[in-house]
């Protein structure tokens, strides 16, 4: 799905989400809603909908197939996404992300055998993202306070927060120490703000 | 499995009154009274292969949730237990069990949330499992996507129903194809899995666990060992789900 080079990147521009079809987790009130993203395609990532792949083995260099999301300012943000790792031959690749656009502010990542970790201090999140295994990921972003994750329904992660600017990412992602090939179907992916 | 499951709905639509209103008026001898235990019995069994597992929740905490249940069908391979946060689902494997473990709690929960749970019997045969030991190479150039769940055409089209000894996979292979990477393939018999389970069991473990969840059809998948895995003992099972049990639910509190 290469739709438009730019400087090395493939993306798609402004695509608005699918309204949410699922019910938000934790008090509200919430209001769903759907912001755009692009979809960023780098060295040997390839986006299909919402498969994300890296072809290569490569350990080095920019290895992306992600959706990244329009970003915000502020409020309480909730992420809901379901992942399915199909193939996993590399490892230490980053699936979610909530990034700071002053730079990487929560990384989730898998690792072979399905370990889950947090990418910025390497503490174990969950296990069990076995292959073809379905995970529920929510997050919820209190801008300016804190960010949870929950893996599964379960807190798995509490950082603080600063106030800032931030979006959303997913997909398949080549972390530092990290490389493919990778496979990851996501599916059913929800935002609501408060 | 479809064969059993049409065993079952058939037996339950069959199924005798009550107790206490089953031999008035029959006025039969103990031939009959004896054919009525024999049917009653064979209706208990089939009440228990039904899915008749008795799932119950307990909020031990705020946001922990106890899960208990009767134990099910010894023919079941195992149970999966899931979760959703709406009625109707969407609901999310929590964990692949053993037939005999008859208890989980799920931890942490999301604040403020409505939690449903339900558990699902799963049967299958596995195939003759194969032992593994990752060696120093060299190793055979690898299929290109050698790990990539995938099916391998040209072999026999599984016509057996999945859940009979008869359609356990066939003939699994496993082949090192790097320092720790194992491609398995295997001979698929089955004509209605609705996918297939790797397991293994590294040695000094007692048990298999489920490695990897495959889509129906797949024959050969590739797999990168942890280091714990060096040495252990593969097999493969085509599985059919059974009917869930009841569904329970329980809403965290402020966490």
């Amino acid at each position: 799905m290469r739709l438009l080079l730019m400087g090395g990147a493939v993306a798609g521009l402004l695509v608005p989400a699918l309204p949410a079809a699922a019910d938000p987790v934790e008090s509200g009130p919430w209001t769903a809603y759907s912001p755009t993203f692009t979809v960023q395609e780098r060295g040997c990532g390839d986006v299909g909908g919402l498969t994300f792949r890296l072809t290569c083995s490569t350990a080095s260099g920019d290895q992306r197939a992600e959706r990244r999301y329009a970003t915000y300012s502020g409020g309480t943000r909730q992420f809901e996404g379901y992942f399915r790792i199909t193939s996993l031959p590399g490892t230490r690749i980053s699936l979610k992300q909530t990034f700071k656009t002053t730079g990487p502010f929560f990384m989730l990542a898998v690792e072979r055998g399905g370990r889950l970790y947090a990418v910025h201090g390497g503490t174990t999140i969950a296990t069990g993202a076995t292959v073809g295994t379905t995970v529920r990921v929510n997050t919820v972003h209190v801008v300016g306070s804190t960010h949870r994750t929950y893996i599964n329904g379960s807190l798995r992660h509490t950082v603080s927060s600063e106030s800032g600017s931030f979006y959303d990412k997913f997909g398949a992602y080549r972390t530092n120490s990290g490389q493919g090939p990778a496979t990851v179907e996501w599916s059913d992916i929800s935002f609501w703000r408060k | 499995m479809r064969a059993l499951v049409a065993l079952v709905l058939v037996a339950t639509a069959c199924a005798a009154p009550p107790d206490g209103a089953t031999a008035a008026g029959a006025g039969g001898g103990r031939a009959d009274r004896g054919r009525l235990a024999e049917q009653q019995s064979a209706e208990r069994q089939d009440t228990v292969r039904q899915g008749a597992v008795r799932l119950s929740a307990e909020l031990v905490s705020p946001t922990d949730v106890e899960l208990r249940w009767t134990a099910g069908d010894p023919a079941a391979a195992g149970h999966v237990l899931e979760f959703a946060t709406e009625p109707q689902g969407r609901y999310t494997i929590l964990a692949f069990l053993p037939e005999d473990q008859t208890a989980y709690t799920h931890p942490d929960l999301i604040p403020n949330t409505t939690f449903f749970y339900r558990l699902r019997p799963y049967y299958g045969h596995a195939s003759a499992p194969v032992e593994v030991t990752l060696g120093s190479g060299p190793y055979p150039e690898p299929e290109p996507d050698w790990s990539r769940p995938r099916t391998i055409p040209g072999g026999p089209r599984g016509g057996l129903p999945a859940g009979t000894e008869a359609a356990a996979p066939a003939d699994l292979k496993a082949t090192v194809t790097q320092a720790d990477g194992v491609a398995f393939g295997w001979t698929d018999r089955a004509a209605d899995e609705e996918g297939h389970l790797l397991e293994n069991r590294p040695a000094g473990r007692p048990d298999y666990r489920v490695v990897a969840a495959l889509d129906p059809d797949v024959n050969a998948v590739g797999l990168i060992t942890l280091p714990e895995e060096r040495q252990a003992s593969y097999r493969v099972r085509a599985f059919r789900y059974g009917p869930h049990s009841n569904v329970v639910h329980r809403t965290t509190g402020g966490g």
